[in-house]
């Protein structure tokens, strides 16, 4: 008897659920309620034996019935984002992946800011700066109005934060220099605090030394919207960096009341054009409009709703059910969206400043040969593989930093490029002076490796056949999973493991060539993957970093360029990366090269987008 | 009963100790470590993380802060520099920092993700249960009928398409052409009811459409395990000598079948239910991929590419727990099912 009761039990449990889930969302009842109404009636009155009409305004009581809705709420002006993953985090000091720095460009402030359009370094917290004559100090004057809000989910309101006396809360000089020191301290252990190593002293303090503390970096609060950098040397692209997230004004006070938990929504304290208002880890993020941002008139778009769509392909079709307003287009979708009428005009495929490339291993035989290394980066048709593998309209690189960037030579005219004859000569010299065939060097088992992904598999398949079509070598391909790959192509694993050539990619952290051939690929700077022998080349990247004059940086860094891809042929540029897109024609936005998606640049019509989805 | 059921409890406290313990040293075995990145940290930052984590301790230290927290590994070792580390050690319920999602806790994380996991989980389980078992019946019962023959196609069917074919169609025809539903998402939010179920005022419409999708394509690959079993057990069982006996004692065919013969039947069904809660519940990975649901599926193939050591570690553990809970209850769910087996 119990079992059965047991059983009674749960049969009324399931039906209970099932009554529950059948439960209609919205119960649209009708109000009965009295309205006053005046109207005109017309009304034929018989006077003193005469019929006459006259005309009248009564009032009278009638029932109507009304919906039990909400009076019609405008609907804010709403983007629909997708960021694609979880945010890894919302604070400045640790942000290093586009998704974090989306997030935190739109909620904070920088000293300065890159222009969207013209990629340039642009006043923003900082109206103006000077640099002093040797070109080792940077003073910048802040600006006074932008408050420290925060918003409360449970009011939804934004509000300006006070201190301990009650007074509002304005970005300041102080905040700046708290924010730099607290990317540089090690215990903040940031991802990304080698970017401010030109300050003075920030390598050795963020390295735990002993001899120098945080009061001993070189960034100080001249007074309270003045704020002074000093650096190691002379570094002509400073004013980029010291717009970076890491160097971003940070609430002292904020971080130091909610330690780890500082970013979650409700506790998050930010100056920028939008506040968050909620954040569920994992499935969505929503930003609204600050009201306190000093130019919140400017600012189109009131609210972010952001999901999380991993799976490039769920994000299309939600874009195609216009349930977002903007998405990438999955490689597979490209031939498709632009032979359709309508997403072949929603399609834009804009420069990325990134570049694919391939390293050679510089000191293992064969590779351990220029003309070698000049046949097989010869031998690479890129216009080609981009028409027929990549699809996404990249341009062809012939050198390493993409234009756009400081310092970086206009793309085609410094490098080699697709020269199969040139690449046969190359060869065959080498192999003349050697003795050897081409079945000698197909047997030296010449390997190819990169991270496993479809899209690099097929890149690579491709060059591994126009290498045999064009030297007649055959070469090996490999893969290995993300994480073991990063360590076996350090440049501490044994050169027996170490693959001829492999695979990887480079993208800008500030639009200067410093941050590309000088951090990558000096010998002396960078991790030496391609295990070069430091070289002119390596005098060349350093020399441009400390020279004041740009045109003459620039030349520097065109002849280091032209040295590595030419002389020495070290690696193999690809080409440069496109980000490949569709946006609804309700959506003006733009596709800034480097830091941030400007959210707050952008508008929507909404009457459109509304129309669209049928409401 | 009880004191099987202790005993069995206790018996959780080696297994779990030992899966711990192998997860831990393993997930350390791959190359690559947490904070590699095609950037490459500068050495000093990279050992600044490393410090952060523990990373930088013996293996056997670090197993020590894991399991009991960094006040123990002061007591044990000595080293009182220990007592700055965070961790409180799993026995207190502490899963550690994500190395990955630098501001939040393995807790957090799972706080979030495995309710919608678990959601999703139970709603494919009661459809693969209400699908699959009266379908493997009618099955057996009608053996080599076109009932049989049409169920077995179906299971065949179901049980071959993969969710990564299945969740592209589905949503291509169902949200796409038909427009009938979303495309991507999940009606619940945190916070959830008792921590698990979707808050009484989101169970609305909106609610299930967006569950018909995932819960279709998990649920109907289970159920067609289900039937297959489910029909094969009743063929056997139906055979037996207590089945002649109930029909010579004279009872009614219904009360044969779904008395005597069926409740033994699902003896194979209950037994893959304890593993299939367990996948289920946790999240599988494809189907939440696919239809954009923040479930616990994600963490368990990720957490291994972005080697964060600690997640890894949370989301194993949790399934072993899963698993080893859910196959008590079917060993206990036996001895209802076929009064032969005893708990001695």
């Amino acid at each position: 008897m119990f079992k059965k009761r047991n059983l009674l039990l749960a049969v009324l449990l399931l039906a209970a659920f099932a009554l529950v889930a059948c439960q209609p969302e919205v119960v649209t009842e009708t109000i009965t309620e009295q309205v006053e109404v005046t109207r005109v009636v017309t009304e034929t009155v018989v006077e003193e034996g005469a019929a006459v009409e006259v005309t009248r305004i009564v009032t009278e009581e009638v029932v109507v019935e009304v919906p039990a809705e909400e009076p019609m709420m405008e609907m804010p002006v709403t983007l629909n984002w997708n960021f694609g993953t979880e945010p890894p985090t919302a604070d400045p000091s640790l942000s290093t992946d586009t998704t974090s720095v989306d997030l935190v460009g739109n909620m904070f402030v920088g000293l300065t800011k890159f222009d969207p359009v013209s990629g340039e370094v642009s006043p923003y917290l900082a109206t103006d700066w000077s640099v002093s004559e040797d070109g080792t100090v940077y003073t910048f004057n802040l600006r006074d109005d932008i408050a420290w809000v925060n918003y409360n989910p449970v009011t939804g309101e934004t509000t300006q934060v006070t201190d301990a006396d009650g007074n509002p809360r304005f970005v300041n000089a102080h905040d700046v220099v708290y924010g730099v020191k607290r990317t540089v301290d090690p215990n903040t252990a940031s991802d990304y605090a080698y970017v401010l190593y030109i300050i003075k002293n920030a390598e050795a303090i963020n390295g735990g030394s002993e001899e120098v503390t945080l009061d001993d970096l070189g960034v100080v609060a001249v007074d309270d919207y003045t704020v002074e950098f000093t650096l190691e040397n002379p570094a002509g692209f400073f004013p980029a960096i010291a717009g970076m997230w890491v160097a971003n004004p940070m609430p002292q006070w904020a971080i130091e009341e909610n330690d780890s938990k500082w970013t979650e929504a409700g506790l998050i304290v930010t100056n920028g054009p939008y506040v968050m208002e909620s954040w569920i880890h994992g499935g969505e993020l929503n930003l609204v409009k600050n009201p306190l941002w000093v130019n919140a008139d400017d600012v189109q778009i009131e609210r972010i709703e952001g999901v999380m769509i991993t799976e490039a392909s769920t994000s299309f079709a939600m874009y195609e059910n216009n349930e977002l307003d903007t998405t990438g287009v999955p490689t597979t979708e490209i031939d498709r969206v632009k032979a359709d009428p309508v997403l072949s005009a929603d399609f834009y495929s804009a420069p990325v400043p990134c570049t694919y490339y391939y390293g050679f291993t510089n000191n293992k035989p064969p590779f351990d040969d220029v003309r070698v290394r000049t046949a097989f980066s010869e031998a690479i048709d890129r216009q080609s593989l981009i028409d027929n593998v990549t699809k996404g309209g990249q341009t062809p690189a012939t050198s390493f930093a993409p234009p756009g960037i400081f310092g970086a030579p206009a793309p085609g005219t410094v490098g080699i490029g697709y020269d199969p004859d040139a690449a046969v000569a190359a060869l065959e010299s080498y192999l003349d002076e050697k003795g050897l065939t081409r079945e000698d060097m197909t047997a030296m088992d010449i390997t190819l490796m990169h991270n496993t992904s479809e899209g690099h598999a097929l890149i690579a398949a491709a060059i591994q056949q126009m290498w045999k079509d064009v030297l007649g070598i055959d070469v090996r391909v490999e893969n290995q999973e993300w994480a073991v790959y990063l360590q076996t192509i350090k440049n501490t694993t044994p050169l027996e493991e170490m693959p001829h050539i492999w695979r990887l990619g480079w993208c800008a952290d500030y639009p200067d060539e410093n941050n590309w051939i000088h951090e990558v690929f000096n010998a002396n700077a960078g991790a030496n993957r391609l295990r070069r022998e430091p070289s002119q080349f390596d005098e060349l990247t350093a020399q441009a970093g400390q020279e004041q004059d740009p045109a003459v940086r620039a030349e520097l860094y065109a002849e280091a360029e032209r040295i590595l891809a030419v002389d020495e042929a070290a690696y193999a540029p690809i080409y440069h990366y496109t980000t490949v897109n569709v946006t609804k024609p309700w959506l003006t936005r733009n596709f800034p090269p480097l830091g941030a998606n400007d959210f707050y640049n952008w508008t929507i019509d909404m009457d459109a987008k509304l129309e669209a989805q049928g409401n | 009963m009880i004191n099987y059921i202790i005993r069995r409890l206790l018996g959780f406290i080696p297994v779990l100790f030992g899966i711990t313990l192998f997860t831990f040293v393993l997930v350390r075995a791959i190359p690559g470590g947490p904070f590699e990145s095609e950037k490459g940290l500068p050495p000093q930052v990279e050992a600044n993380r490393m410090a952060q984590y523990h990373l930088d301790w013996p293996m056997s230290k670090q197993f020590i802060s894991y399991l009991f927290g960094d006040d123990i590994v002061a007591i044990v070792t000595g080293d009182e520099a220990a007592r700055d580390g965070t961790s409180r050690g799993l026995i207190r319920g502490d899963f550690g920092l994500s190395t990955k999602y630098r501001n939040q806790t393995v807790t957090d994380i799972i706080k979030v993700a495995l309710p919608t996991s678990a959601q999703l989980g139970i709603m494919s389980l009661l459809l693969a249960l209400f699908i699959g078992v009266p379908m493997g019946t009618l099955a057996a019962l009608k053996q080599n009928s076109w009932i049989d023959y049409t169920s077995t196609f179906a299971a065949v069917i179901f049980m071959s398409i993969p969710n990564i074919v299945l969740a592209p169609v589905l949503i291509w025809i169902l949200a796409l052409k038909l427009n009938w539903l979303p495309v991507a998402g999940w009606g619940a939010k945190p916070p959830f009811f008792l921590g698990i179920f979707p808050p009484p005022s989101s169970l609305n419409k909106e609610y299930f459409q967006h569950a018909v999708m995932p819960v279709f394509a998990l649920g109907t690959g289970s159920a067609a395990v289900i039937a297959r079993l489910t029909r094969a057990s009743l063929l056997q069982v139906i055979r037996e000598d207590y089945i002649r006996t109930a029909r010579a004692k004279g009872l009614t065919e219904r009360v044969v079948i779904v008395i005597h013969a069926l409740k033994n039947s699902l003896i194979p069904v209950i037994t893959i239910l304890g593993p299939l809660f367990a996948a289920l519940v946790t999240g599988t990975f494809i189907v939440e991929q696919f239809f954009g649901i923040n479930g616990l599926g994600k963490h368990f193939v990720q957490s291994v590419g972005n080697r964060d050591y600690t997640l890894l570690m949370g989301v194993t553990l949790l399934y072993s727990l899963f698993l080893v809970g859910s196959n008590l209850l079917v060993d206990i769910a036996y001895g209802w099912l076929d009064p032969r087996i005893r708990f001695d």
